[in-house]
C-alpha cells in the first residue's frame, strides 16, 4: 500500500469524479436547452445560443404550446390530446396490471401442465417487434367498430402490455415460498382468498414497478398511437409531433420546446418521485426479459 | 361444479390472455406473414405470389438504405452504449458520496418518450441555431455541424440521441450487476495482490457477462423497433437518407399502400429480432440447467 | 380421532417414480416420524397426506374414510412447515385464527382459541407481532400454535426444527413430546435427524429411495434393523461394519493384521445362510475399554486397536482407529486421555452384533 502515497489516491478519484460530473452535465443539458429556450422569445433565439440564459423570460411558448399552437390542421394547443392521453393511460394501466398480477400468480404458483409452457410463449411476446402486428391489429379495431377510438387504443395497450406485467409479477411471485400457499391450502383457503389475504398484501412494491413502468410505456407511446387513432383521440406524443412539424407561419423552436417539456412533464414527474421503483422495472424487465 | 371451477381457477385465469396472446400475437404474426406472401397493395386481398413481395423490397433501394442505416445504428449504439454504460457504472461503484443524485441524473432520459428526445435532439443539432451557433458564439468561429441535413450523417444525429437516451439504463443495469459480485471475492483478489485495474479486468468483468448478454439484446431491441426517435428526429431524412427498417414499414404500409411490402419488411424484422433472441435463450435456458 | 392408512401409495413426477408402493398404517394418536436421507420421498409422502399433491396410485384413509380425492381444506390436517410458513403481513394472532377465519368460525370463539393456544405455547405476549419482529423459536411455536388452533385430527410436521440452532433444537424437541403427551393427537413427523426420530417416535418408519423399508418402535429400529441400511443410518456415532471369514458357526478377522475368532449370538443363521463372507455390525458402544470387572463370557474378545482421531463428546469419548485394516469407532469412558497415534487394547462385546448379507445388504437372522 505504500507505494500509493494519499495524493495518488485523490487524484485518481478527482478524476473520476470529473468524469462523473461532466456526463452528468451531458446528460442534463438538453433538458436545460429544452427549458431555458421555452423561456426565451423567438429573438432572443435567433440572437442568443443554447447555453444562454434566457435575458426576459416569458410564458409566452408555454400558454402556446399549451392551448393554441397548431397540430396539423387543428390549433388547440396540447391540452386536449394532454387529455386523451390521460384517458387512455389510465384504464390501460389499470387492466393490464391487474390482468398481470392474476396471471403471475397463477403461473408462478398454482403450475399446471403446460403453464411454463404459457410463459415462455407470452415472454416471447416482450420481443415482437410490433411493426408485425400493427396491420392484422388495425383490420381487427375495425371490426369491433374501434378504430380511431380511446377505447381501440385502451385494448391495444392492454393486450400488448400483458405480456411485460405478467412477466414483472411473475417473477415477483416466484421470490415468494410456497409453503406459504401450501400452508394457506391447508387452512381452507382458496386461489382467490390465498391471493387476497396473503399475496396481495405482499405486493405493493410490485404494483408500483408494474405500474410505473406501464405508465411511462403507454404515455410514451407513439407507434401505436399514430396507427390506431383518429384526429380527436391523439395521444400526446402524435400531437407533439405533428406540432413539431407544422410550420404555420416561422418555426417557434421556444413553442416547440414548451410543448416537448409537456409531453414530457407526466413521467419525469414519476420518475423523480419514485426513481427507485422505475430502475427496478427497467432492470427486472431487462435481466429477466 | 364449484369443486371444479375451484381446481381449474388458475386455468380459468389465464385463459384470456391465453386467447389474447394466440390471437394477437402468433395469429397475428400468421396473418402478417401471409399478407407478405400476397399481392396486396391498398387492401389485404388473397393471390398468393409466393416470394415476390420480398424480391419487391430487397431490390428497393430504400430498403437498402434503411437495412444499412439499422447496421450503422445498430453496432454504433450498442458498443458506445455498452463501453459508456459500463465505465459510468465503474466509476459510480467506486463510493462516490452523491451517487443518488448522479444515477438519478444519468437515467433521467429513459423516462421520456423518443419523441421528446427526438424534438430536444432536433433543436440542439439544428444546423443554424443549434451548437454549430452555440460554437461560434463560444469562440471557434467557422465550426461547422450540419449532420441534421447532410445525406451520409443523418443517421449519426439519430446515434447520439438514442446514446443519450439509454446510456443511462446500461449504466443502471451494470452498476446492479456489479452491486451482485460477491464482497469476498474481491476482498480474496486484494488479498492475492490484485490491482483494481486487474481486478476488474480478470474477475469482474467476467462476471458481468450476463449483463452484456440481456444489454446487447435489449439495446438490440430498441434498435430494430426504433421508429419514433427518427420520425421526430429527422422525419427519416434528408429524403430518406436516415430511415430505418420500421420507417420502411410505416411508410410503405400506411403512406404508400403496398401493404404487402410493408408486410414483407415486418416480417425481416420479426427475423432480425429472432436472430438475436433465440441464441440468447438458448444460452439463458441452458445456463439454468 | 385420528388413524392413517396408506394403502399401495405411489407417486411419480414424469417418469421418476418418487415413492413406490407405500404401505402404513398409522394408530389414532401415535407419534409417527418418517426417516430418510435427502431425496428419499419423505416430504413427497408427507405432501400426500396433506393433499398438497396427487397420488399416482394407491388410496390415503384417515379415520376410515378415503380422502385420496379430497383437497387438503377437507382433510381436517395442520401442518408445521421447515421454514415456518408464517403469513408476513399477519400479526401473529391472525396468522394462528386465519384456519378459523377460513372456516367462517365467529370472532370470539376464535378469541377463545387463540388465547387457550398461546397460553399454551407461551406466545400470549407475541400476539401483536409480525412475524418478522419474532426470532427463529418463537416463530416455531407461532407455527404450531397455528397448526393447534384448527384442532385437527392430524398434525404433519415437516422437518419443523432443522432451521432451529443446536439448543433451541433440543428444547423445542422436548417441548413436542410434552405436547403430544397433552393433546393425544395423532402426529407424522418427517426428520432426517436420527437423533430427533429416537427421541420422539412411538413409531419410527425408515424410507430409502421412495421405499419403506422398516417400521418399528424405535428400540426395534436401533436393535434389530432389517438391512444394512437401517443399521447404518440410525445411530450417531453410527454402526461399525467389518467384513468376516465364516469358520463353522465363528467369524474370522484376519485381513490387514492379526488373527481374531469371534464367538457370536446367531450362530444358527451364520449356517443357514451357507455365506463364505458376512458383514459383521456392531455398535461402537460394544468396543470399550477393558473393564476387569465384567464378567468374562464368550462373547467378550480383546482386540489391539490403533487410535487415529479422539473425538471427546463430555460423557463418553468416541475413539476413531483401526482394527487390523477396519476403520471402527468405540465409545471409551472420557478419562481415556489422549491416546491419539497409540495402540492399545480394547475389549468387544459381540453379544449383540448382528450380521448383514454383504451383497444384498439385508440382515441374516
Amino acid at each position: 500500500m505504500n507505494k500509493f502515497n494519499l495524493t495518488n489516491i485523490n487524484f485518481g478519484r478527482a478524476i473520476i469524479y470529473f468524469i462523473l460530473f461532466l456526463f452528468a452535465f451531458i446528460y442534463l443539458a438538453p433538458l436545460y436547452v429544452m427549458f431555458t429556450t421555452s423561456l426565451k422569445d423567438i429573438e432572443e433565439i435567433r440572437s442568443g445560443n443554447l447555453m444562454a440564459l434566457p435575458l426576459d423570460p416569458t410564458l409566452y411558448a408555454w400558454k402556446k404550446a399549451w392551448a393554441t399552437a397548431c397540430t396539423g390542421s387543428e390549433c388547440k394547443g396540447l391540452a386536449p390530446y394532454f387529455w386523451n392521453s390521460v384517458r387512455i393511460v389510465f384504464p390501460a394501466v389499470i387492466i393490464s396490471t391487474i390482468l398481470g398480477a392474476f396471471n403471475g400468480y397463477a403461473l408462478a404458483k398454482w403450475k399446471f401442465k403446460g403453464s411454463e409452457f404459457l410463459f415462455g410463449a407470452l415472454l416471447f411476446g416482450c420481443f415482437i417487434p410490433f411493426q408485425v402486428i400493427l396491420l392484422p391489429m388495425a383490420k381487427l379495431l375495425g371490426s369491433l367498430g374501434l378504430a380511431n377510438t380511446v377505447t381501440g387504443l385502451v385494448l391495444v395497450h392492454v393486450i400488448y402490455g400483458i405480456a411485460f406485467t405478467t412477466l414483472f409479477f411473475r417473477n415477483y411471485y416466484v421470490g415468494i415460498p410456497t409453503e406459504l400457499v401450501k400452508a394457506a391450502k391447508l387452512d381452507g383457503a382458496s386461489f382467490l382468498k390465498i391471493f387476497r389475504h396473503i399475496f396481495i398484501p405482499l405486493s405493493t412494491p410490485i404494483f408500483v414497478v408494474t405500474i410505473i413502468w406501464q405508465f411511462t410505456q403507454i404515455w410514451n407511446d407513439f407507434l401505436f398511437g399514430v396507427v390506431y387513432s383518429g384526429s380527436g383521440t391523439q395521444p400526446i406524443t402524435v400531437a407533439l409531433n405533428n406540432l413539431v412539424n407544422t410550420s404555420v407561419g416561422g418555426k417557434e423552436y421556444n413553442v416547440d420546446m414548451a410543448a416537448a417539456i409537456i409531453a414530457a412533464l407526466p413521467t419525469l414527474v414519476v420518475y423523480v418521485i419514485a426513481g427507485k421503483y422505475f430502475v427496478r422495472g427497467l432492470t427486472a424487465g431487462a435481466v429477466k426479459g | 361444479m364449484l369443486n371444479f371451477l375451484e381446481k381449474n381457477l388458475p386455468k380459468i385465469v389465464l385463459a384470456p390472455t391465453a386467447v389474447a396472446m394466440v390471437v394477437c400475437m402468433y395469429g397475428f404474426i400468421v396473418w402478417t406473414g401471409l399478407l407478405s406472401l400476397t399481392k396486396s397493395r391498398m387492401m389485404p386481398q388473397w393471390d398468393f405470389v409466393g416470394l415476390d413481395q420480398y424480391s419487391r423490397l430487397f431490390s428497393n433501394p430504400r430498403w437498402d438504405v434503411a437495412v444499412d442505416n439499422l447496421f450503422v445504428f445498430l453496432i454504433l449504439f450498442i458498443v458506445i452504449a455498452l463501453v459508456l454504460g459500463l465505465l459510468l457504472a465503474i466509476f459510480l461503484d467506486q463510493k462516490i458520496r452523491v451517487e443518488g443524485a448522479i444515477r438519478t441524473i444519468y437515467l433521467y432520459p429513459m423516462a421520456i418518450s423518443f419523441i421528446v428526445t427526438g424534438t430536444a435532439w432536433k433543436w440542439i443539432l439544428n444546423p443554424g441555431l443549434g451548437i454549430e451557433k452555440l460554437m461560434n458564439d463560444w469562440g471557434f468561429a467557422g465550426f461547422e455541424f450540419r449532420w441534421l441535413v447532410e445525406q451520409d450523417m443523418a443517421i449519426y444525429c439519430i446515434v447520439i440521441a438514442a446514446i443519450w437516451q439509454s446510456s443511462g439504463f446500461v449504466m443502471a443495469l451494470f452498476l446492479a450487476g456489479l452491486r451482485g459480485v460477491d464482497e469476498n471475492l474481491t476482498k480474496a483478489a486484494k488479498m492475492d495482490g490484485a490491482s483494481t485495474v486487474r481486478l476488474y479486468w480478470h474477475i469482474i468483468l467476467p462476471l458481468m457477462r450476463p449483463v452484456f448478454f440481456s444489454a446487447i439484446v435489449i439495446l438490440t431491441h430498441i434498435a430494430i423497433k426504433s421508429f419514433d426517435l427518427v420520425q421526430a428526429l429527422t422525419g427519416g431524412g434528408p429524403g430518406y437518407a436516415s430511415d430505418l427498417p420500421a420507417n420502411f414499414m410505416y411508410t410503405y404500409t400506411f403512406n404508400r399502400s403496398q401493404i404487402g411490402i410493408g408486410a414483407a419488411s415486418a416480417m425481416i424484422m420479426l427475423f432480425g429480432v429472432l436472430a438475436v433472441l433465440i441464441p440468447y435463450l438458448y444460452s439463458e435456458l441452458r445456463e439454468k440447467e | 380421532m385420528g388413524s392413517i392408512s396408506l394403502n399401495g401409495i405411489n407417486k411419480s413426477f414424469g417418469t421418476t417414480e418418487v415413492l413406490k408402493d407405500i404401505n402404513l398404517d398409522i394408530k389414532d394418536g401415535e407419534f409417527l416420524i418418517l426417516i430418510g436421507p435427502s431425496g428419499c420421498g419423505k416430504s413427497t409422502l408427507m405432501n400426500l397426506i396433506a393433499g398438497l399433491e396427487d397420488l399416482t396410485g394407491g388410496e390415503i384413509v384417515i379415520d376410515g374414510k378415503d380422502v385420496s380425492e379430497e383437497s387438503p381444506k377437507d382433510r381436517d390436517i395442520a401442518m408445521v412447515f421447515q421454514s415456518y410458513a408464517l403469513y408476513p403481513t399477519m400479526n401473529v394472532a391472525r396468522n394462528i385464527c386465519f384456519g378459523l377465519e377460513m372456516n367462517k368460525m365467529p370472532k370470539n370463539e376464535q378469541e377463545v382459541i387463540l388465547k387457550k393456544v398461546a397460553s399454551l405455547l407461551q406466545i400470549d405476549h407475541l400476539l401483536d407481532r409480525k412475524p418478522g419482529q419474532l426470532s427463529g423459536g418463537q416463530r416455531q411455536r407461532v407455527a404450531m400454535g397455528r397448526a393447534l388452533a384448527r384442532s385437527p385430527k392430524v398434525f404433519l410436521f415437516d422437518e419443523p426444527l432443522s432451521n432451529l440452532d443446536a439448543k433451541l433444537r433440543v428444547e423445542m424437541r422436548t417441548e413436542i413430546k410434552k405436547l403430544h403427551q397433552r393433546i393425544g393427537t395423532t402426529i407424522v413427523y418427517v426428520t432426517h435427524d436420527q437423533i430427533e426420530a429416537m427421541t420422539l417416535a412411538d413409531r419410527i418408519a425408515v424410507l430409502k429411495d421412495g421405499e419403506l423399508q422398516q417400521v418399528g418402535t424405535p428400540y426395534e429400529i436401533y436393535n434389530d434393523p432389517v438391512s444394512h441400511f437401517v443399521a447404518d443410518f440410525m445411530g450417531s456415532p453410527g454402526m461399525n461394519f467389518i467384513e468376516c471369514i465364516v469358520k463353522d458357526e465363528n467369524l474370522i478377522i484376519e485381513s490387514g493384521g492379526q488373527k481374531y475368532e469371534l464367538s457370536i449370538p446367531c450362530k444358527d443363521a451364520i449356517q443357514n445362510s451357507k455365506l463364505d463372507v458376512v458383514l459383521l455390525g456392531i455398535r461402537p458402544e460394544m468396543l470399550t475399554e477393558i473393564e476387569p470387572s465384567v464378567e468374562k463370557n464368550s462373547f467378550i474378545h480383546q482386540i489391539k486397536f490403533d487410535v487415529d482421531v479422539l473425538e471427546p463428546m463430555g460423557a463418553d469419548t468416541v475413539a476413531i482407529g483401526k482394527w487390523n485394516d477396519n476403520e471402527v469407532m468405540a465409545r471409551l469412558s472420557p478419562e481415556a486421555g489422549n491416546t491419539a497415534g497409540k495402540g492399545f487394547d480394547l475389549q468387544v462385546d459381540t453379544s449383540k452384533a448382528i450380521l448383514f448379507d454383504p451383497n444384498s445388504g439385508l440382515r441374516i437372522r
